[in-house]
């Protein structure tokens, strides 16, 4: 009996054995980081920024990238409490930043911060969006105004221009609609708050920041009117079917939609189509759709760029992220993208891209915070179902604005 | 009999890798997750130990309802169509001169993958799918409930009927040929036949092929998080849907585990309700 039960011991000390592996890690130094991303159909470009690093700065990167935002943010939030950890990681700022700072989890990087603005490779206006609780976390990955990305063919054949003011915007979509042209792209799933958040910024963008940060409810007058605004808008005829699985840049190459509204970042997708800025497309900034307001509501968005606290060679990852923001790198990440970049000193090739980085900076406009960012996690959750309920069935407005408050009193119940 | 001595001084020895594998990969989490659902936990921070208040939330959460409704129509759809269907294919074909050969085609569906399958659909139900236009109507099949999840029924019935048909003519194949002769002697034929001799003779094989289909309904999750991802809004989500929605998108992982305690709990609670009535 003694032995049969020694023997069974003996099979699970072997096995438990096994399964541990290295418990106490030790530093290593690294030549190569990782980095995880939900940028999937970015990896050619981040390819070549581990290729540009290594040559630079004796470090090279791969990346690792996911699809599927859900379970890409399931595997980061898993990968804290595993030996599986990534050297570098995108995220996102808002709510989800904040959250994953409070747990300790995200390296500090006000020392990165303030070498960088000392050097002018990033502008003091991005820090806030990097700071919780007076010190800086990650950097920026990407920056991304957004407006309206058009297709110039279509236009041109319309005898259409950007419009300067929402009303002209409206006469656009009516005349393209007139012609058998749809108008606007429109989505149920994901990017189905876009809409919501440039009515909102446009007609009441103190509503909106208000909105955020609880001080306003979604069953508001105001923001009622927007979701008004907007069916008012589909009513029209004015959005292709929210439920098409076309990709957006696809829309805008075929002329299936003849506008997209995006971040800059979307000029990638233009990119990746070989479609050329001013002869086959062009952006332009959505005007308000309240001209009383001072300024033209544009929304902004910053994807941050981030190590761990328990990476494994912190001082690598911190070498990374510093040499990510300096002008060399950033030039390279920007111009292989067509993409508008976060040093100041970067010199923009696409030109509506480039004025729209410098109208922004001189203060020309006012800067809203991406509904994305801007929304606490649980509250985006219910919203973005909702929406994607609304623009299948306009006439629920007011149920899907019901929905959506009850999950934000329950957030702000205990988050104020 | 006396047992052989080195298995008997051994023999937990020689159990316990398996069974430590079992323990590891299925009881463990499936406890953690129980455990879980009497929580609130984000995936971050410590599970903060909230009692029932996750069920309780369950009761009165109208997406939990869709996705019950929606549970219960692909249960229903799936006997209905796969299963029925598979059946009538089986009994119609069994007795044909080749009748292998034209069971083949229903049975090539069934090598795609559920992922591959819905992706495969997606583009043809979509508003200017080819399913509109050969149709030559404007319907959101993918759109309107229940309309969405009828349509990923007749795609999931599209891959599913072929094993389903090939399990009932094994089952036709194996059942004894006197008892049908002797039926027919007897002067029985066509529909009597059928539901009074062959349906009983068959009940063991109806039982595996029914079970199966019971359980495989309850848990559907790949081809509507591909074609739908349960929306627009929550208006297509399963129970399984929900599980993962809750889980990982939303990251209330207390409350995903609540709905995957109450699904394990359906599902098992279905199919040995089910068993016990066919097996007895």
């Amino acid at each position: 009996m003694i032995r049969s039960r020694m023997a069974t011991f003996g099979v699970l000390a072997l096995l438990l054995a096994a399964c541990g592996g290295n418990g106490a890690a030790t530093q290593q130094k690294k030549t190569e980081l990782t980095l995880y991303n939900d940028k999937g159909a970015w990896t050619k470009f981040f390819d070549e920024m581990g290729a540009l690093s290594k040559q630079r700065i004796g470090l090279g990167m791969k990346p690792t990238g996911y699809t599927d935002s859900a379970q890409y943010q399931a595997f980061i939030k898993a990968s804290f409490r595993t030996d599986v950890k990534p050297d570098l990681f995108t995220w996102q700022t808002g709510g989800m930043l904040e959250e994953i700072v409070k747990q300790r989890q995200v390296a500090e990087t006000t020392a990165v911060w303030q070498e960088a603005i000392k050097a002018g490779d990033l502008s003091p206006d991005l820090m806030p969006y990097y700071t919780i609780g007076g010190k800086q976390y990650c950097v920026p990955m990407n920056v991304a105004y957004w407006g309206m990305f058009y297709n110039k063919k279509i236009f041109d054949e319309h005898g259409l221009r950007p419009p300067a003011t929402w009303e002209d915007l409206v006469k656009a979509a009516a005349t393209l609609k007139k012609a058998g042209v749809t108008p606007f792209y429109h989505t149920s799933v994901l990017f189905s708050f876009v809409w919501f958040e440039q009515l909102m910024a446009g007609m009441d963008p103190d509503l909106y920041d208000r909105l955020a940060t609880g001080k306003a409810k979604y069953t508001d007058p105001g923001v009622v009117q927007v979701m008004e605004k907007w069916k008012e808008l589909i009513d029209a005829g004015y959005f292709m079917n929210p439920g098409d699985k076309t990709d957006p840049g696809d829309v805008m190459k075929t002329g299936k939609a003849a506008m997209v509204s995006f971040g800059t970042w979307f000029n990638t997708s233009m990119t990746q189509r070989d479609l050329k800025a001013g002869s086959d497309y062009g952006f332009f900034v959505i005007p308000n759709v309240n001209p009383a307001l001072p300024k033209t509501s544009v929304i902004f968005e910053s994807g941050p760029l981030c190590s761990l606290a328990k990476a494994a060679d912190p001082e690598a990852s911190a070498k990374y992220l510093k040499w990510w923001t300096t002008a060399e790198a950033q030039e390279k990440w920007a111009t292989t993208r067509g993409d508008v970049s976060a040093n100041p000193k970067v010199t923009i090739a696409d030109e509506a891209l480039g004025q729209i980085t410098k109208d922004a900076g001189s203060g020309r406009y006012r800067l809203v915070n991406r509904y994305f960012e801007a929304t606490p996690p649980p509250i985006l959750t219910a919203a973005l179902d909702g929406f994607g309920t609304f623009v299948t069935e306009p006439g629920t407005y007011k149920e899907v604005l019901e929905t959506i408050q009850k999950e934000a009193d329950e957030y702000w119940s205990t988050h104020q | 009999m006396t047992r052989a001595p080195m298995l008997g001084r051994f023999r937990y020895g020689y159990v316990a890798p398996a069974a430590l594998l079992v323990a590891v990969l299925l009881y463990a989490p499936f406890l953690w997750t129980a455990y879980l659902s009497l929580t609130r936990y984000d995936g971050l921070s410590e599970p903060e130990w909230t009692g029932l208040a996750n069920f309780a939330h369950l009761l009165d959460d109208p997406a939990l309802l869709t996705s019950t409704r929606n549970t219960l129509l692909w249960v229903a759809g799936t006997m209905l169509l796969p299963v029925g269907l598979g059946l009538l294919v089986a009994v119609l074909s069994y007795d044909l001169r080749g009748g292998g050969w034209y069971r083949v085609p229903f049975m090539l569906p069934y090598a795609l993958s559920g992922a591959g399958l819905a992706m495969v659909w997606s583009p043809v139900l979509s508003h200017d799918g080819v399913a509109n236009t050969l149709l030559g109507v404007d319907t959101a099949f993918l759109q309107e409930a229940p309309v969405n999840t009828l349509a990923m029924l007749l795609v999931w019935t599209w891959q599913q009927l072929g094993v389903n048909t090939l399990l009932f003519v094994v089952g036709l194949q194996s059942i004894p040929k006197e008892p049908i002769e002797a039926a027919r002697l007897d002067g029985a034929s066509g529909w009597r036949l059928f539901r009074h001799v062959i349906w009983p003779l068959m009940r063991p094989l109806t039982a595996v092929v029914v079970g199966l289909a019971l359980v495989a309904s309850l848990k559907t999750f790949d081809i509507v998080w591909v074609m739908t991802q349960g929306g627009p809004g929550r208006n297509s989500e399963t129970l399984a849907v929900t599980m993962y929605k809750e889980t990982f998108v939303a990251s209330d992982y207390g409350y995903g585990s609540a709905v995957a305690v109450l699904l394990t709990v359906v599902t098992g609670l279905a199919s040995y309700l089910y068993l016990r009535r066919q097996v007895r």
